[in-house]
């Protein structure tokens, strides 16, 4: 298919497709920054990219993964821009952050999403990747410019992490 | 495949377990145990993702920090209300289309898929799944129906999720192109089908059903592999 959301079919396309995936689009920016306000100017900053270059985009079934390269490159860009400014990493994810608590989740959810919080970069990407966006191992391989064995192990180690931060018994080895 | 390596395949990706590792959960009851409750925990994990998320933010003057301006904005915000008022033109006013009339009359043909709320086996949603090749998130809802359907010389998934609005109707057109969203009423329900993946996805509910959300979601659920 070519240049899917170019006119104005393409423009109403589009428009209800970022509709959509803003919702997980933002939680994607969210757990990636682990800071509302970044992810609120992130998803802001890529949409507005991404409404730019939408007829440059020739599968429509590819507009998942293209919006969430978007965000990534856009989270590096604010990213390292805040970094020289503004207050440390540690500071900004210190544990019990009250972003996680900002609504009436229950305890076990609240339990969990200070575990996610706190895994590193390098495991809670692909595994909100999988998890939450729905990627395939392969297509996070391709995002993360890693080998698909380099992806699976992160998503082992990944849960494996946050059952043992919950005290779930570990279930990645034969009982 | 020694239960070892089951757990290894199974602990990185328990939503698709293909193959020799699905022979082996077939063949060995603790592992099959274990891979439901990865799966489980798996909807934890969705669950806690799921965080809340503020409304749409509408232009702005004060930029941001990668400078965004007024004019920027408005220009991005235009667009946006043009384009859904494109959408919402061509919902309320599309004629009956022969599409819809054929998604009504299909699911004439299996009453069943709305008599019961209860999961649809997981094997065979699997199998509906991966035949189509979409995947679906967890957390859409309850699926308590799932076929392959031949359906306008193709074989499409034909799903009924449970949800607050009640059972809705999900079948996913790969063959179906749509320019834009459609709404129509037919026989005594109401649908949309919207433009997704390499053609559309279709979502019926009873008469009068409010679809626009539980249509967002649906899209936002289903993958195209």
């Amino acid at each position: 298919m070519n240049a899917p959301f170019a006119g104005k079919d393409g423009e109403a396309a589009f428009a209800s497709l970022c509709d959509a995936l803003r919702p997980d689009l933002f939680r994607f920016a969210f757990w990636l920054a682990r800071d509302r306000g970044v992810a609120e100017d992130v998803v802001q900053e890529a949409l507005l990219r991404a409404w730019r270059s939408r007829e440059s985009l020739a599968d429509a079934a590819a507009a998942k993964p293209w919006l969430l390269t978007i965000i990534r490159r856009e989270h590096a860009r604010l990213f390292e821009r805040r970094r020289h400014e503004t207050v440390p990493l540690d500071e900004l994810v210190a544990d019990g952050s009250p972003e996680l608590a900002a609504d009436d989740t229950d305890q076990e959810t609240l339990d969990l999403r200070r575990a996610i919080f706190a895994l590193e970069a390098d495991h809670r990407e692909p595994l909100v990747m999988q998890v939450l966006m729905g990627l395939s191992t392969q297509e996070i391989a391709d995002q993360l410019g890693l080998t698909q064995a380099a992806v699976l192990s992160r998503l082992f180690r990944a849960r494996q992490k946050l059952r043992a931060a919950l005290g779930v018994p570990a279930g990645g080895e034969a009982d | 495949m020694d239960c070892l390596e089951f757990r290894r395949i199974a602990g990185a990706d328990p939503q698709h377990v293909r193959g020799g590792a699905r022979e082996h959960a077939a063949d060995c009851a603790g592992c099959a145990q274990h891979l439901q409750r990865l799966r489980a925990f798996d909807e934890r994990i969705l669950a806690a993702l799921c965080v809340p998320v503020p409304a749409a933010r509408g232009p702005r003057v004060a930029t941001t920090a990668s400078g965004l301006d007024r004019r920027r904005w408005m220009a991005l915000a235009a667009s946006i209300v043009g384009g859904v008022l494109v959408g919402s033109l061509l919902w309320v006013g599309s004629p009956r289309s022969s599409l819809a009339r054929d998604l009504v009359e299909h699911m004439g043909h299996e009453p069943h898929s709305l008599t019961s709320s209860a999961p649809a086996d997981g094997t065979t949603l699997e199998s509906v799944l991966e035949r189509a090749g979409i995947r679906l998130r967890p957390g859409l809802g309850t699926v308590s129906y799932a076929n392959s359907c031949e359906f306008r010389g193709h074989t499409v998934p034909h799903l009924v999720v449970q949800t607050e609005r009640g059972p809705v109707t999900v079948m996913v057109l790969r063959h179906e192109s749509a320019g834009a969203p459609v709404r129509f009423d037919e026989q005594g329900f109401s649908g949309s089908i919207v433009p997704a993946g390499p053609g559309s996805i279709a979502v019926i509910g009873g008469a009068g059903t409010d679809l626009e959300q539980v249509t967002a979601e649906v899209l936002a659920a289903v993958t195209w592999l």
